[in-house]
């Protein structure tokens, strides 16, 4: 095709009309000479997209990431605030949505501790029914949460085969999104909780500590979840399964204790464990979760329910999932478009 | 810093047809194979269903320069696109963007049907990069920009598609990027819009920055753009002015069509006139044919269009019939045709074939050629009109005070007659 135009007869293009119809174009001139009247003619830039990958270090992506996000800090505002609204919009029950699978938990943890009480001749004490609606409260967001995040990548398709945007702000938008029920939800346990058992101590400061570690470890299972839901579909109908069935994994009807002694340490390596008996510790016991705690139980065993390392634990998992999670999901970001 | 810019070097891009792996049950043997280091994808090589989308592609675009991107669909247009947004990496191949982009591609996107217009402008904004703050600030001129009006408190569900479509290139108009990217969104909404858009799009294109624009409206790419590339399959099949790949563009979908069966067939066209043309002179050229026996009277073999490459449209054609020529008799023919450009200087292709008049269609279509017409610097637009001017009533302002018709005595009126001119 090269020379086509040449081949039959055509000069040079040396072409008055075009040159003459934008006057304010000066073809082939520098940009400053072409444009006197242009407010900046030559800029200059220190943003650079580059499509072609670019090696970087573990630390270097994970810089790369979070300089992006902050960059776009106001779409993940923004796609936050959608999923709120959306969520709201045209819904019946509003707010009582936030509350509505907490209760549902709580409702069902009542009924097994009410037939297990039966069962056992001892009654049901407000202290549990108290730490049954407290731990049931992160575990509705953790859910809740994962169940949305891990379809998140599909359902914002159309964005991300046609727009150019720090993937990352879709998943951790939909965890976000959520943390307003959990506010809500929490401000709500802030007025009931009193009636049930609320131990008002300096260990009440864990709380907001426990709340962030909870929001990490959702945010690293949400990242790692979504990516892999968009390669393969199935693993949307895992979680669903594994998350009904979780309850039971996690101390949320029951205190760690009633699993017994190699149970309850079992138990305790689910990285949810820890935040949410964390929680029950130190608001309805009023306990300082730097000591280790022992139960007894009824057979005269010594239960080992609390340590600090349990803290520990769950903080490795969640800070130490999210920044892998990050940096799995940035690997694999460029073929998103291809597979979404 | 630096300054903005796009560069594409060499870029290869790979696709795969059908679906790719989608559930866990395909995980485990492709991890197999890989961990037993066999059938590892390499990026060189084509798989089984797998294509290369765009080969070896290349170009660069400096501030104050325009790209127009042109080629049929599927030659891979959107894929270099994609790949200058980062939405595609490159199998193969180096792509920079250097500067905040201003991405005029699938403008409304990021709309969400429930949420109201103003809660999409700051939803789609914030997607195309912008901060809060900016498009608070450019809140009221996106509305009035987009004639959305009292609708915008509206769900966008509400919305026609052309306010959709206005309210999403109302939002990135108000981008203010270093580089632009301009992907067939020229034609939104009605005809005011239109210009609105045009307009902006053109302040934009030639406030300095680097460009690239992809579109089928060729006239578009010819007014916008400063240079162009003319992509077939994935190829760069012609590169140069915007008329120079527009021209090798129209000849490409030309090509292959020459039925060597047909009754009567145009063979060859030679231009006798030297080129390039002034404004106003005739063309001459010569065409051969070939008249099977039995073709009859029905086709007539002297098929004349004329089509601009700044807009791919024809802009003059005719036939034998009208010059009061009929089909010769069978056997071999040269027939003389002549033409007067009275047109704007650009590339024009002449195109030869034969009509069926009995159907109204093209029978066959013949060779063609391009030929170049210079305007002189007289006029621009399409057509030579040949204008004539004359004053025929002049008030003088220093004589304020003698008017004798009463109408405004600064005024200045001028009347220009436009006498009908043949050529002298």
């Amino acid at each position: 095709m090269t020379g086509l135009v040449s081949a039959v007869g055509v000069a040079p293009l040396a072409d008055p009309l075009r040159e003459g119809q934008e006057e304010h174009r000066g073809v082939g001139l520098p940009a400053a000479a072409a444009d006197a009247a242009a407010p900046s003619p030559v800029r200059s830039t220190d943003v650079v997209r580059r499509s072609t990958e670019v090696k970087r270090s573990f630390f270097g992506d994970l810089a790369e990431i979070f300089r992006e996000l902050w960059e776009f800090r106001d779409l993940v505002h923004q796609l936050t605030l959608r999923d709120i609204r959306v969520r709201y919009t045209q819904a019946v029950m509003g707010f009582a949505w936030a509350i509505f699978a907490p209760m549902l938990v709580v409702l069902s943890g009542l009924l097994i501790r009410y037939a297990l009480a039966h069962a056992s001749g001892r009654q049901v004490s407000m202290a549990a029914i108290g730490a049954t609606a407290l731990k049931a409260v992160p575990w509705s967001f953790f859910s809740g949460a994962l169940n949305l995040a891990t379809a998140s990548l599909i359902s914002n398709k159309s964005l991300i085969t046609k727009l150019y945007f720090p993937r990352e702000a879709i998943p951790l938008a939909t965890v976000l999104a959520q943390t307003k029920d959990l506010g809500v939800a929490f401000a709500v346990l802030a007025i009931i909780l009193p009636f049930l058992g609320l131990t008002v101590s300096i260990n009440l400061l864990w709380v907001p500590l426990l709340v962030l570690l909870l929001l990490t470890y959702t945010l690293a299972c949400a990242v790692f979840l979504s990516c892999a839901n968009l390669f393969y579909r199935d693993v949307k109908y895992v979680v669903q399964l594994l998350l009904t069935f979780g309850i039971f994994l996690t101390p949320i009807f029951f205190e760690p204790q009633a699993y017994g002694p190699i149970g309850a340490r079992l138990l305790m390596l689910n990285p949810l464990a820890p935040i949410i008996e964390g929680l029950r510790l130190a608001v309805i016991d009023g306990r300082t979760l730097l000591e280790p705690v022992f139960e007894v139980n009824r057979r005269g065993v010594s239960i080992l329910v609390w340590s600090p390392w349990h803290l520990l634990y769950s903080a490795v998992w969640a800070v130490g999932g999210l920044l892998v999670g990050l940096r799995l999901f940035r690997r694999v970001t460029y073929v998103f478009a291809e597979y979404v | 810093m630096a300054e903005p810019g796009i560069v594409f070097d060499r870029v290869w891009k790979k696709f795969r047809r059908g679906e790719v792996h989608d559930s866990l049950r395909d995980l485990i043997p492709a991890m197999a194979r890989r961990m037993l280091g066999r059938a590892v994808p390499s990026a060189d090589t084509l798989g089984r269903r797998e294509f290369w989308a765009l080969t070896d592609v290349s170009f660069e675009v400096k501030p104050g320069e325009a790209l127009g991107i042109i080629g049929a669909n599927g030659a891979g247009k959107s894929t270099v696109l994609k790949t200058l947004n980062g939405i595609l990496r490159p199998t193969r191949g180096y792509c920079e963007l250097r500067g905040r982009p201003g991405s005029l591609i699938e403008i409304s996107a990021g709309f969400h049907h429930d949420l109201s217009g103003r809660q999409n402008v700051f939803l789609q904004g914030a997607i195309m990069g912008m901060k809060s703050r900016d498009i608070a600030r450019k809140f009221d001129q996106i509305v009035e920009f987009s004639g959305i009006g009292d609708a915008i408190d509206t769900p966008v569900k509400r919305y026609s598609s052309g306010m959709n479509a206005r309210l999403g290139f109302a939002i990135a108009a108000h981008l203010d990027p270093d580089v632009l990217i301009i992907d067939e969104v020229l034609a939104v909404g009605d005809l005011s819009f239109q210009d609105r858009a045009f307009g902006r799009i053109k302040e934009l294109a030639t406030s300095g920055i680097p460009v690239v624009l992809v579109s089928h409206q060729l006239e578009r790419v010819s007014t916008l753009c400063t240079q162009a590339l003319l992509l077939e399959k994935g190829r760069v099949a012609h590169r140069g002015t915007p008329e120079e790949c527009i021209a090798a563009y129209v000849s490409s979908t030309r090509q292959g069509e020459v039925d060597e069966d047909a009754p009567v067939r145009i063979t060859d066209l030679q231009v006798s006139t030297p080129l390039p043309l002034r404004s106003g002179e005739r063309l001459r050229y010569r065409i051969r044919g070939v008249v099977s026996e039995g073709a009859g009277e029905r086709y007539d073999p002297f098929l004349v269009r004329v089509r601009s490459a700044r807009s791919g449209k024809v802009v003059f054609s005719t036939l034998g019939q009208n010059c009061g020529l009929t089909c010769p008799p069978p056997g071999e023919f040269e027939a003389d045709v002549e033409l007067q450009f009275n047109v704007g200087g650009g590339i024009y292709t002449i195109e030869t074939g034969v009509n069926d008049t009995a159907r109204k269609k093209d029978l066959v279509r013949g060779p063609f050629t391009h030929i170049q017409v210079a305007s002189g610097t007289t006029f621009t637009g399409v057509v030579q009109m040949n204008p004539a001017m004359r004053v025929v009533q002049h008030h003088a302002t220093s004589d304020t005070s003698a008017t004798d018709d009463g109408a405004d005595p600064a005024a200045h009126v001028y009347e220009a007659k436009v006498r009908h001119a043949g050529r002298a």
